[in-house]
């Protein structure tokens, strides 16, 4: 028997090879710097007029909102379906992902590494320096403590997760209906409007903070942001992060459901 | 010699769905969705022994993919039995795959956005191939395709000439026993075609790679293949040699003749006279009423000639008249 290390090597190669494959784009990564500034200029001015228009206390001071929408335009990449979408994505719809079935590789977790180096060049190349780029013209908060970054590190990590899990399940679907565009439209607005990435869920009225805390989505942007500014503290940290755990590894099952029972369908019906 | 591939009473049916037409149609599509059965595969058996190079033919829709498929794990037989290595293909897919080298020529198996080397160095990781075997194999496939050529190139940017050569050493990189080919060489220029034809020999001579290859191009069956396995309308029509099979079917030759003059009257008993052009002419005779010799002499005795030849017909003829007169040939040679 070889060593175990040895397999998952494998997969750390291809999420290597899947960081520098992006590397080769950088035009586009340029582009799509210049569109996260733009649309953080935005909405800094949507929201400053809107404290301006109504003083008095809010949930979120002004500081925090910047703050929040700094961190959202930095990780937008890194939210499910921002990021390009893979081959693998595209050899579901056209067929040829058969072909994967004839080398020995788990699909899953292939595809998994291939959308995690993507995730590794989007914060390297993406959320870095949109962040450092937003601190030098607005006054980004930091947090104080060395804990609450670290509770924030751990939070965005399974952020992270939670997003590749859910691309990966929704682009999946592919297996039946031949072109996930559709499927990738409805989850686009639904994960985007309840995962806070719009409005922070501070902000949202009461019945609709509630069903968003029922939701699996909050834990995407919310969550982590939340850490970030201070909102959640002490055991309520470890609540949330909780919570995050229990949904990635929710989504994460369904993908393997999902690409199973296509699989299944591929091999009876053909591609 | 121990055989490779046991295929038996293999058979594939899928459903196809019958879309109705028109917009109200498509509504209905929506809540009922009529199918019918279409059999891809039906009660195909064959054997391949290691070493042997087995063209796999029959036209488009023949079931020849999907034959290919069952092979190599993608697809689930709807009967009969299927084994490579030993294995299942289906079941046992990784184990399968591991022991398998496949090459689909209209898609590449190759990382798209990848220099081919780095496409490599994936398959290695993949297949865990050691190092030192690695190198060898590189080593030698340069030798034979010049990879060195386009080794650094990005998939998308090479040529398809290029594209199958690099397909084709990474599907061996792991030193596979059976190599899958479906349609190797479609759509490349006569000398890439050559190039291929001449690596796919080398290979199967000095590893003794099992190969098999769909192909439409009976230029590829001749240079490659002593075996034929011909398979239409899902069913097998023929497995041998292609020569039997060409014996089997070229009951006509042709002599061509140039004459040193244009004669008159150049009948010829028991030859039918196909065509003529200034002196040259053809003929069309069966081996069975007249021989090949007796036929030369009868000519030489009546007319001066300058050049003389006789053809057999291509075997693009012969497939194709087994097609077309849904002839069912001699049952197979090992049918089980």
């Amino acid at each position: 028997m070889k060593p175990r290390y040895l397999t998952c090597h494998v997969y750390l190669a291809f999420a290597r090879k899947s960081f520098q494959k992006q590397m080769q784009y950088r035009v586009a990564n340029l582009a799509g710097l210049t569109t996260n500034f733009f649309f953080l200029l935005v909405q800094i001015f949507v929201y400053t007029a809107f404290y301006a228009a109504r003083p008095g206390p809010q949930p979120l001071n002004l500081n925090d909102i910047i703050t929040y929408f700094v961190l959202c335009q930095s990780f937008l990449m890194l939210m499910p379906l921002w990021g390009t979408r893979s081959e693998i994505a595209n050899a579901i719809k056209d067929g040829s992902v058969a072909l994967q079935l004839t080398k020995p590789v788990d699909f899953q977790t292939y595809w998994f590494a291939d959308e995690l180096g993507k995730a590794c060049y989007y914060l390297l190349m993406r959320a870095l320096p949109t962040f450092l780029l937003s601190s030098l013209f607005f006054k980004v908060t930091i947090p104080q403590q060395p804990a609450s970054l670290m509770a924030f590190a751990v939070s965005m990590t399974l952020a992270i997760f939670m997003s590749t899990s859910i691309t990966i399940t929704v682009y999946g679907t592919a297996f039946w209906t031949l072109d996930a565009t559709g499927i990738v439209g409805i989850a686009h607005s639904i994960i985007t409007f309840f995962s806070g990435m719009l409005v922070p869920l501070a902000l949202w009225p009461g019945w609709l903070a509630q069903i968003g805390g029922w939701l699996p989505f909050e834990g995407l942007v919310n969550i982590p942001f939340s850490i970030y500014l201070g909102k959640i503290t002490g055991f309520a940290i470890l609540m949330a992060i909780g919570k995050q755990l229990i949904w990635s590894v929710f989504f994460c099952a369904i993908g393997r459901i999902i690409l199973n029972l296509g699989f299944s369908r591929l091999v009876i019906q053909g591609g | 010699m121990d055989t490779v591939i046991d295929v038996r009473a293999l058979s594939k049916t899928f459903k196809v769905y019958h879309h109705r037409k028109g917009f109200l149609g498509s509504f209905a599509n929506l809540f009922s969705r009529k199918h019918r059965l279409v059999q891809a595969v039906a009660q195909v058996s064959f054997t391949v022994k290691r070493g042997e190079i087995v063209g796999y033919l029959g036209p488009n829709g023949a079931g020849k993919s999907t034959t290919l498929k069952m092979l190599t794990g993608i697809l689930v037989p709807s009967s009969g039995s299927v084994t490579v290595n030993g294995y299942i293909p289906h079941r046992q897919r990784k184990e399968n795959a591991k022991r398998i080298g496949v090459v689909f020529g209209q898609r590449s198996h190759l990382w798209f956005d990848l220099p081919v080397q780095e496409s490599f160095e994936l398959l290695q990781r993949i297949y865990r191939i050691p190092q030192a075997q690695y190198h060898h194999n590189v080593e030698m496939f340069d030798e034979l395709l010049s990879l060195g050529d386009f080794f650094q190139t990005p998939v998308r940017q090479l040529s398809l000439g290029q594209r199958m050569r690099a397909d084709l050493a990474a599907a061996l990189l792991h030193n596979p026993d059976v190599l899958f080919l479906d349609e190797p060489t479609v759509g490349l220029d006569v000398v890439a075609k050559a190039r291929i034809r001449q690596f796919i020999q080398q290979i199967n001579a000095e590893r003794q790679v099992t190969v098999v290859l769909t192909t439409h191009d009976l230029d590829d069956v001749e240079k490659l293949c002593k075996r034929v396995i011909l398979i239409d309308d899902a069913r097998l029509r023929f497995d041998g040699e292609l020569a039997t099979l060409r014996r089997l079917l070229s009951t006509e030759r042709l002599l061509i003749v140039d004459y040193a003059e244009v004669y008159s009257d150049i009948s010829i008993p028991n030859a039918h006279m196909t065509y003529q052009e200034g002196t040259r002419v053809q003929y069309r005779f069966s081996p069975e009423e007249i021989s090949t010799a007796a036929l030369i002499k009868a000519i030489l005795q009546k007319f001066k000639i300058v050049d003389i030849s006789v053809q057999e017909p291509d075997i693009e003829e012969l497939i194709k008249a087994v097609y077309e007169d849904n002839l069912l040939l001699n049952p197979p040679a090992n049918f089980p």
